[in-house]
């Protein structure tokens, strides 16, 4: 795919007739943590080819997957049940590898000041399938110092799931084992579920003085069907254990605002980031970033980066829904084994090189316009306020990303 | 929590007319052009760290807005 991309993007270059501009883009991030008893390595590779046959047309097309494996928790119990059964190991993990594709196209249209673009992404795996549709609309006004963003998404995705018994209800509902035949109408024990994502998202950014900008941006999303990991299964009470159980519909807000200053003494570059986050699930959360970034000498770039991040819990999230002192115990009528929706908070550090070229007249091996080429790594530590993993605290949640990228124009 | 949502918009509301008093000219506009001013320089590794990180907290948005600190693009 990506030689095809590549190749393409050279034949389109090599016809001089044709006042092209054509950019490939390629990124590679690599995720890998490893808590107590569980792992996940995650490769995400991408690559991107756009074009532009007019200036006021760009057709894009790239590719992206999602190559994964480790291990997770498969049924998740707390300390309450733990004291309850001693000596016996109450948490139990599972191998998982899945491999994920997602091809995806856009166009942008031009009319002045004004950018419409649309994109199709489709996902798939073997537990999961995804249509993606995107449009937006970008305008400037102010003499091009004022930009506004206007975009909307909506995803068709279907979820796999194990066939529940007709009389079952969620409390005796059981995991998926693994995602074999998932989508084979014909394994009478796989069923699909549907999940529709509707998200829109408005954005305003701002050029106040030649070295100070802000941008400001507003998402709201509604989910609305299965949300929960079919695999994974929560200890409710003593013998019972039960696939777990998320609410069906999620609508989420957040609020962005950023900030870039040029400091022309020293020569740097500071962004600063703001968001804070709700959603029905009652999850607040607020999160405060800042790069810096310097210029070393002409067209190399090194930058470094922080994040904090904290959340609060789900409303119906419990270390233990088989008892316990509170914040411990049964949380109505849905439950989870997820860290994701429990309280938490985090702390990022990063650093990332790029070195950019773009020659004033002649070509790059006498064929690119210009070349840009970017390397990062990225260290994530997780505390946990409440998840443990049968009263066992994790303290080691640690998470290391690192990014290759490379983009040419031709 | 309404009234709160009410203050905010109308606090936009009576700030983003204020853009239209700034004028940074084109040829101003050197440093906010520059590779190192914009918000998403690299738009595909960004995406990719995002849904990176999205996948380990409960919260979403507010980011991937395109576009930098220039109206020149």
């Amino acid at each position: 795919m990506a030689a095809c991309l590549v190749s393409t993007a050279v034949l389109l270059a090599a016809a001089p007739a044709r006042a092209q501009v054509v950019v490939v883009d390629t990124a590679h991030t690599l995720y890998h943590e490893a808590p107590t008893r569980t792992n996940m390595t995650v490769y995400t590779p991408g690559v991107d080819l756009s074009v532009n046959p007019a200036q006021w047309l760009t057709i894009r097309g790239g590719y992206e997957a999602d190559i994964v494996s480790g291990a997770s928790v498969a049924v998740k119990a707390g300390p309450a049940y733990a004291a309850v059964n001693p000596g016996a190991d109450v948490i139990s993990t599972a191998s998982v590898n899945d491999l994920r594709h997602s091809p995806r196209g856009a166009i942008t249209l031009r009319k002045g000041d004004v950018a419409y673009t649309a994109q199709y992404t489709y996902g798939t795996e073997n537990d999961y399938k995804s249509h993606s549709i995107f449009v937006s609309a970008k305008t400037e006004a102010y003499e091009h110092n004022t930009q506004f963003e206007l975009s909307y998404a909506r995803n068709f995705d279907r979820v796999c799931d194990r066939t529940q018994a007709v009389n079952d209800r969620p409390p005796r509902f059981r995991a998926l084992e693994n995602s074999d035949a998932c989508f084979a109408d014909s394994d009478p024990l796989r069923t699909r579920h549907t999940l529709s994502i509707d998200g829109l998202q408005a954005g305003w950014t701002q050029a106040w003085t030649p070295t100070f900008a802000t941008q400001l941006a507003y998402t709201a999303q509604i989910l609305d069907g299965f949300q929960s990991n079919p695999y994974r299964s929560v200890i409710l009470a003593q013998g019972l254990k039960a696939q777990e159980h998320h609410p069906e519909n999620r609508a989420r807000q957040a609020v962005a605002l950023r900030a870039n200053l040029y400091i022309r003494p020293i020569k740097v570059a500071v962004r600063i980031g703001a968001r804070v986050y709700r959603d029905t699930w009652d999850i607040t959360s607020g999160t405060g970033d800042i790069e810096i970034e310097k210029y070393l000498f002409e067209g190399f770039r090194v930058a470094a980066r922080g994040r904090y991040y904290k959340q609060t819990g789900a409303s119906f999230w419990s270390d233990d829904y088989t008892g316990g002192n509170a914040p411990l115990g049964p949380k109505g009528q849905y439950w989870t084994g997820d860290r994701e929706v429990s309280p938490f908070s985090s702390i990022g550090l990063g650093l990332r090189l790029t070195y950019g070229i773009q020659p004033a007249k002649g070509r790059i091996i006498g064929l690119m316009t210009g070349l840009k080429v970017g390397v990062a790594a990225d260290a994530i530590q997780f505390s946990y306020d409440e998840y443990t993993l049968g009263g066992v605290p994790i303290t080691n949640a640690r998470a290391y990303i690192l990014g290759a990228n490379l983009s040419a124009s031709f | 929590m309404r009234n709160r949502q009410l203050l905010i918009l109308v606090t936009l509301l009576c700030v983003a007319p204020l853009a239209s008093c700034v004028t940074v000219k084109p040829q101003q506009r050197a440093v906010l052009a520059d590779p190192i001013m914009q918000f998403d320089g690299d738009p595909q590794s960004a995406a990719q760290l995002r849904h990176a990180i999205d996948n380990r907290e409960g919260s979403y948005g507010g980011g991937g807005v395109s576009g930098g600190g220039c109206g020149c693009n």
